[in-house]
């Protein structure tokens, strides 16, 4: 016997399916302290083919740790300019990551972010510089100054509508950069603090291994923003915020203090912030105001909204679109600015959430073509509700239900009197093919309700007719009292009440 | 420090903050869109006048020679073609920012994203096409001083604060007694119940965007009076305007009217004071308007509650 063939509809026969062994017993591995599994295995039981099968069904880990590693291999063969744009995109992004945490898990709009890691900078540098304080601790130095300015900007947050609040955080930006400038022994360079300490040793500075170096340091930097976005955004906080987010009230009558809960995550954020800043230093050696400037903040708004809000992939690629277009194609001049607002428009009109939300807008939009499609054909002929079909288990069940449908249709357009007349002369024996094909459609039907001729006891020719209820055990009901005292005509009484029932059908 | 002229400075500066403040207030009231491109009608209004103004020079002066006909000629011609600019920018922006998503989730958001790349976009092109130079556009209210009850002050000053009345004062009154006005206004109070009674959103917004585009057309002209027109001239107007906007509550227009005037008086004084100067200018305000939004997080207009939240 030849392999059954099957056909390949839909998106199913694309997935990768692997084999379960069924005699090796199955082990899953935690990460260590956790409960957690670091990727979304899933098996179940092919009806079909009747195998056991097993499937990633969250494939984001995968793409995440194929990009993250090609982008590792890749570096050390960039060249010295190329080289620098991937260092600045993956600051950028640890910094997106971050604002993406304020704005959309905890919902907060803040424009402070580039204030935040400005200060954190800043507070690193002049430590650096003119305290001496080791580069290490400048990382220690910059979290705090980002957690004291981040607790100052939360105060209000809690008062303040989202774009009341959105000013006052771009105000801040504002006050710091001429603050900044105006506070003469910190910043004597026009505002800015110069030769800080680094991670780089002085004389490898804008040298290749000092590039190579700096470019480590932006990954591991972005690798543990990605980590803080994992903990803060999937785990307890980011939960609590998920339920405050889908219904505030809600939230509160169940005990959730999501008011607490976005504090926290501001908080986190505007350290991680701060830790960027003295990175940020570090990778310059230097630090100025242009960091708090409009420009600067709007590019970088650029970037989280061409990705989209609220998610780390999106942040990911809106960075990398807009640091490759601004940095990498600088011969285009004023051009690019022109490209990246472009884009950003084109995104925003045609999309509901940025680029990492398309995917999700376009399978919502060919399920909604695949539905409408559905409830057309169905029309034509259906027993089957396409809502229905979606519940039922068995498909067989449904393309039964369909033909049984087609097949009473053309049953009844066989009816006619003559037929009836020809089963009532000779209701037995040879009979036409329509009567014929009319007949074994009902010795097909179910038990349940089919009718029966029933004798009646201690009488002669005395018939009455009777409906199976189907179930064994219960008795047959009476259809009518009305007594036949010739077979012939019972046979043609059920006959009849059959007819009735299909033509009803 | 000489109060007068700090008093006369500050209304100049409350009545140009005032307009482009009133622009954005009434189009998130009436149609629930934060305009961030509302800086780059003004710059490209500037323009308009400016290379509209440069082309008709020698012809006025042929005409008119060096009189005050020429220069009400002027004045006229670049008024006219700054708040057509303006309309017509605001047409853009209704294309643009409105028409295509204002059925779709999560609009406000998104239509102030497109706002903001329509307002880099236009900047570019702007810097693009004239250069970064800055132009300059004819003094249509003259040059000299004028002493009026004591005070002092400069033709263009009371220009401006004359024009700005006659502005607001128009457009007000079109508000209340036109059909659209009306309309404009329903849509304000209750948009739901707005296009309930057959209101179309669509045809509302259209002159709602216009108007406040032409309005910051006109303030773009009569700023330009005393700074000069450059692609970038549009972000300050901007950030004033939104901020006066806050600050007196988004879309109530008497709170935005009372923020301008409090806003252009502190920025006249901490620019007259000595030891702040001009650059403490958006540091105050900006100080005095987080306070002011802590004290009161929705701003100084009461009648907010009837506005769009």
């Amino acid at each position: 016997m030849t392999e059954k063939r099957f056909y390949r509809i839909g998106s199913r026969p694309a997935e990768i399916m692997l084999p379960v062994r069924g005699d090796v017993p199955l082990a899953r591995r935690r990460l260590p302290f956790t409960r957690r599994h670091l990727l979304k295995w899933r098996s179940r039981l092919n009806p079909k083919t009747l195998r056991q099968e097993r499937w990633l069904a969250d494939k984001k880990p995968l793409w995440w740790t194929i990009a993250l590693v090609l982008l590792a291999v890749s570096a050390p063969f960039l060249s010295n300019s190329a080289l620098t744009v991937a260092s600045i995109f993956c600051i950028f992004t640890a910094i997106n990551l971050l604002w993406t945490l304020i704005i959309g898990t905890a919902g907060i709009f803040s424009l402070a972010t580039l204030a935040v890691v400005g200060i954190g900078a800043y507070a690193s540098a002049a430590l650096n510089v003119y305290l001496g304080l080791p580069w290490p601790l400048m990382f220690l130095a910059g979290g705090v100054a980002g957690l004291i300015v981040g607790g100052f900007l939360a105060l209000p947050s809690t008062r303040l509508d989202g774009l009341y609040y959105a000013l006052l955080t771009m105000g801040f930006a504002e006050i710091c950069r001429v603050f900044v400038q105006q506070l003469k022994p910190l910043t004597p360079m026009n505002g800015s603090i110069n030769n800080v300490g680094s991670f780089i040793p002085r004389d490898w500075f804008l040298q290749r291994p000092g590039l190579l170096l700096g470019f480590a340091g932006a990954f591991v930097l972005m690798l543990l923003a990605l980590l803080t976005f994992r903990i803060v955004n999937s785990e307890r906080l980011g939960m609590l915020l998920q339920t405050a987010r889908e219904d505030e009230a809600f939230a509160e009558a169940v005990g959730i203090d999501y008011r607490r809960a976005r504090l926290h995550v501001f908080l986190i954020s505007s350290a991680g912030l701060g830790v960027i800043g003295a990175f940020y230093a570090q990778f310059y050696g230097s630090i100025s105001p242009a960091v708090f400037s409009l420009d600067q903040l709007m590019l970088l708004f650029a970037m989280i909204v061409i990705g989209g809000l609220g998610r780390a992939e999106g942040a990911a690629i809106g960075t990398a679109i807009v640091v490759l277009i601004d940095k990498g194609l600088l011969d285009l001049g004023p051009l690019r600015i022109l490209l990246v607002a472009a884009i950003m428009l084109a995104v925003t009109l045609l999309t509901h959430n940025g680029l990492a939300g398309a995917r999700n807008q376009f399978r919502g939009w060919r399920q909604r073509r695949q539905s409408e499609a559905r409830a057309r054909r169905s029309e034509k002929g259906g027993e089957v509700m396409p809502e229905e079909a979606i519940e039922i288990e068995d498909k067989q069940a449904i393309y039964y239900r369909r033909f049984q449908k087609r097949l009473r249709d053309r049953l009844k357009a066989l009816i006619t009197p003559e037929l009836i007349e020809e089963h009532r002369k000779r209701p037995l024996g040879q009979h036409s093919d329509a009567l014929s094909r009319v007949l074994n459609h009902f010795r097909r039907g179910e038990v349940a309700d089919k009718y029966a001729i029933l004798r009646q006891s201690g009488q002669f020719h005395a018939y009455k007719i009777v409906a199976f209820s189907g179930v064994r055990g219960a008795p047959p009901r009476l259809v009518d009292d009305r007594v036949y005292t010739d077979i012939n005509e019972a046979y043609h009484a059920v006959f009849l009440l059959r007819v009735n029932d299909l033509m009803e059908s | 420090m000489d109060l007068s002229v700090t008093l006369v400075h500050g209304l100049s500066l409350a009545a140009i903050y005032g307009l482009m403040a009133i622009g954005i207030s009434l189009l998130w009231s009436s149609i629930g869109m934060i305009n961030m491109a509302h800086g780059a009608s003004f710059a490209v209004a500037g323009y308009a006048a400016w290379a509209a103004s440069e082309a008709a020079k020698p012809l006025f002066l042929a005409a008119f020679g060096k009189t005050i006909a020429g220069t009400a000629a002027m004045a006229g011609l670049t008024l006219g073609t700054g708040a057509l600019a303006g309309a017509m920018m605001g047409a853009l922006i209704y294309l643009l920012a409105f028409l295509p998503i204002h059925d779709k989730p999560n609009f406000p958001v998104r239509s102030l994203i497109v706002t903001l790349a329509l307002n880099l976009a236009t900047v570019q092109v702007l810097l693009w096409w004239f250069g970064p130079r800055q132009k300059n556009l004819p003094k249509i209210f003259g040059t000299g001083k004028v002493e009026v009850l004591g005070i002092s002050a400069r033709y263009d000053q009371i220009g401006t604060i004359a024009a700005t009345f006659l502005i607001l004062g128009l457009v007000l009154l079109w508000l209340r007694v036109s059909r659209k006005g009306l309309e404009i206004r329903a849509m304000m109070q209750n948009p739901e119940g707005a296009v309930l009674s057959g209101i179309s959103v669509r045809w509302t917004a259209l002159p709602v965007t216009m108007l406040t585009g032409a309005l910051a057309g006109l303030a773009a002209i009569l700023l330009s009076q005393t700074i000069f027109v450059s692609p970038t001239s549009g972000a300050m107007p901007l950030i004033k305007g939104l901020t006066i906007a806050l600050l007196g509550g988004l879309g109530s227009v008497p709170g935005a009217v009372l923020g301008a005037i409090i806003i252009g008086f502190l920025e006249a004084v901490i620019g007259a004071i000595p030891f702040l100067g001009q650059r403490y200018v958006l540091f105050g305000t900006f100080l005095f308007i987080i306070v002011v939004l802590i004290l009161r997080p929705r701003g100084l207009g009461g009648l907010l509650d009837e506005a769009r939240k």
